[in-house]
């Protein structure tokens, strides 16, 4: 009992240590381009994506936690509680290492990708290559092309109807006011979509699909129309402010958008193998489905808050000073499209990079001929790291549970 | 630190090219200063001013040169990336034009411009200065145009492009008049070629812009 509590410190430890390379690494996707627009301050930025990722880690992350753990890796390995302790551990410290590996050398790597190769590390390690459930990779792998292109699509689709809603008409300051209520309101659309549906907190109130969709939208009507009133009171039409101004008001409110998301979807990635660990310990089982204390949530999300307020000015600061053509309504649009990919693909359960998304973004208002010059081929450099992230965090997993095999 | 979603944002082109619209008009403003000392009689700062150009020439080439090294494959612009280019080479055309006039000046600079041509041309001259400036206005307006996309703006960059076509129309009427007085009143064959060639050297300035202002047409077209 006192080695596993041992092992218990060390998973906390190291999956303190994964939530902090998560908000080191991906402090820049939700918050980008917003700083870089203009649209908050460094300080704000860092104060505003630590404390959301934490409520989104604790109020909205708990779906995905299951789908990485139990979807790709086959039960049958869990069965041995020592193996399975180890490999959690194992799986864990190759993926932070590995993250931490990738900022150090500015790769541009997923968490989500890590810690799904490290996982599979630890099933062929544990119980060889018939363990792992290669239907469901494929599915994981196709949800890493999906995301970046759904959020491509929404990017594109957004800044164009911006464009040919607000822009090109002659006032396009009144049409932005007009419209507002519209774009709030669809954030809030999603946001209040997922937390009905499968959070702690929306099984509470247990409404219907019908039900939730209803409530949501009566929501997002009334939480759009009250920004609208918010908008006009704090922004007078005049010369000097435009529609841009008003966007730029409308953004501060989508990167924390983002940053909910980002909280949500990634903290399964630390806390994950930590609640496998958590249970084994306490009980010294696991069963089918963990149900991951809204504590551990909670671990995780201050985890990343850690690292997004520890490595976060360093990151802002360069991005304030390098992307200076994003105006706010590009900032809006790529914004938009992160979260809500990020947003509805973890509500369905498939791991998502935040990176991919906001890449994505990014390139659908570049589409969308929003920007003055965009380098495409970053995304041919993300697909070489794709393949390379989760072989090389196998590997890692794979060494590291040797290792610890020998002590353990 | 290289963070991946920074490595997306390259450095706009539409930058390097008001830059190098700027050039231009700096280029412009030289020469004519160096027309005006050509027709002075006395002039001792000519070679000074052809340094002048062929020093802001090559800082021109310099922007021009770091625009195209400096879009990678994959760059996604807000117009086509070829278009840009086109306009590119277009707008340096006019430097060169301005260049070719001065060097092509000096070759004969001891005689110089005949007294019964020096009026007119000092008006051909001014002629094509006009379009020259309306280059670099109407390069920042279209960069406005691209990061708002209003259709007022792009009415704006339109209506520009239009006085540019007047400006080259005007330029060319000038020069037709200055071709047929050159004929009617010069004598010395030498001195017509020297002349008439001249004439059309600076006459292309304004078909040059003109015709960078029909680039830009492409560019802004929806």
């Amino acid at each position: 009992m006192t080695s596993e509590f041992y092992v218990l410190i060390i998973g906390y430890i190291f999956g303190f240590y994964m939530a902090w390379n998560i908000g080191a690494n991906d402090v820049a996707n939700s918050m980008a381009s917003a700083v870089g627009a203009k649209a908050i301050t460094i300080r704000q930025a860092i104060f505003i994506a630590g404390i959301l990722n934490i409520v989104g880690a604790t109020f909205i992350g708990t779906h995905v936690t299951n789908t990485i753990r139990k979807g790709i890796v086959s039960t049958e390995i869990l069965a041995d509680p020592h193996l399975a302790l180890i490999g959690a551990l194992s799986a864990l410290l190759a993926s932070a290492l590995w993250v931490s590996f990738a900022t150090w050398r500015s790769l541009p790597v997923s968490t989500t990708h890590s810690i799904v190769g490290a996982m599979i590390g630890f099933g062929i390690v544990a119980g060889g290559f018939s363990v792992i459930n290669w239907g469901k990779l494929a599915a994981v792998v196709m949800s890493w092309v999906i995301s970046p292109v759904f959020s491509l699509v929404i990017g594109f689709t957004m800044f164009k109807t911006i464009t040919k809603l607000i822009l090109s008409k002659k006032d396009p300051f009144t049409w932005s006011m007009k419209l507002s209520p519209f774009f709030i309101g669809t954030a809030f659309f999603v946001i209040v979509l997922s937390f009905l549906f499968k959070t702690p907190l929306g099984k509470k109130l247990a409404v219907g699909t019908a039900m939730a969709l209803y409530i949501a939208l009566l929501l997002s009507i009334g939480l759009g129309f009250l920004g609208m009133k918010m908008l006009r009171r704090y922004i007078r039409k005049s010369e000097s402010s435009g529609e841009e101004d008003i966007f730029r008001r409308i953004q501060i409110g989508t990167s924390c958008y983002v940053a909910l998301a980002q909280g949500a979807n990634d903290v399964a990635n630390a806390i994950g193998p930590l609640a496998v660990i958590y249970f084994l310990v306490k009980t010294g089982e696991v069963g089918e489905r963990v149900p991951v204390p809204v504590f551990l949530l909670l671990f995780g999300g201050i985890g990343i808050a850690c690292g997004i307020a520890m490595a976060g000015h360093r990151v802002m600061d360069t991005i304030g000073r390098k992307i200076t053509t994003l105006t706010n309504t590009r900032g809006f649009s790529v914004d938009f499209a992160a979260a809500t990919t990020v947003l509805v693909a973890s509500k369905l359960g498939l791991p998502v990079s935040t990176t991919h998304a906001a890449v994505g973004g990014v390139m659908g208002v570049g589409i969308a001929r929003g920007l003055e010059a965009v380098n495409f081929r970053i995304i041919f450099q993300i697909i070489v790291y794709w393949i390379l992230t989760v072989p090389a965090a196998a590997i890692t997993s794979i060494i590291i549970f040797k290792i610890l095999q020998l002590f353990l | 630190m290289r963070i991946p979603f920074l490595s997306m944002f390259i450095t706009s082109p539409f930058e390097g090219i008001q830059e190098h619209a700027e050039k231009v008009k700096e280029c412009a403003w030289v020469f004519q200063r160096a027309i005006e000392c050509i027709i002075e009689e006395k002039c001792e700062d000519f070679e000074h001013f052809r340094k002048d150009i062929d020093k802001i020439e090559d800082e021109a080439d310099a922007i021009k040169r770091r625009i195209r090294g400096h879009l990678p494959k994959g760059t996604l612009l807000a117009v086509d990336k070829f278009q840009l280019f086109r306009y590119l080479r277009e707008q340096d055309k006019v430097l060169d034009a301005v260049e070719e006039g001065l060097d092509w000046l000096s070759f004969r600079s001891a005689a110089g411009i005949p007294e019964v041509l020096e009026k007119d041309f000092m008006l051909l001259v001014e002629a094509v200065m006009d379009p020259i400036e309306e280059l670099s206005k109407m390069v920042s307006e279209a960069r406005k145009y691209f990061s708002n996309f209003s259709e007022p703006q792009r009415r704006l960059v339109k209506n520009m492009i239009h006085t540019l076509r007047q400006h080259e129309h005007e330029a060319d009427k000038l020069e037709d008049n200055i071709k047929e007085k050159i004929f009617n009143t010069i004598d010395d064959p030498v001195a017509v070629f020297h002349l008439i060639r001249l004439t059309e050297i600076i006459g292309s300035i304004a078909d040059h812009a003109e015709n960078a202002g029909d680039m830009m047409r492409s560019m802004v077209a929806k």
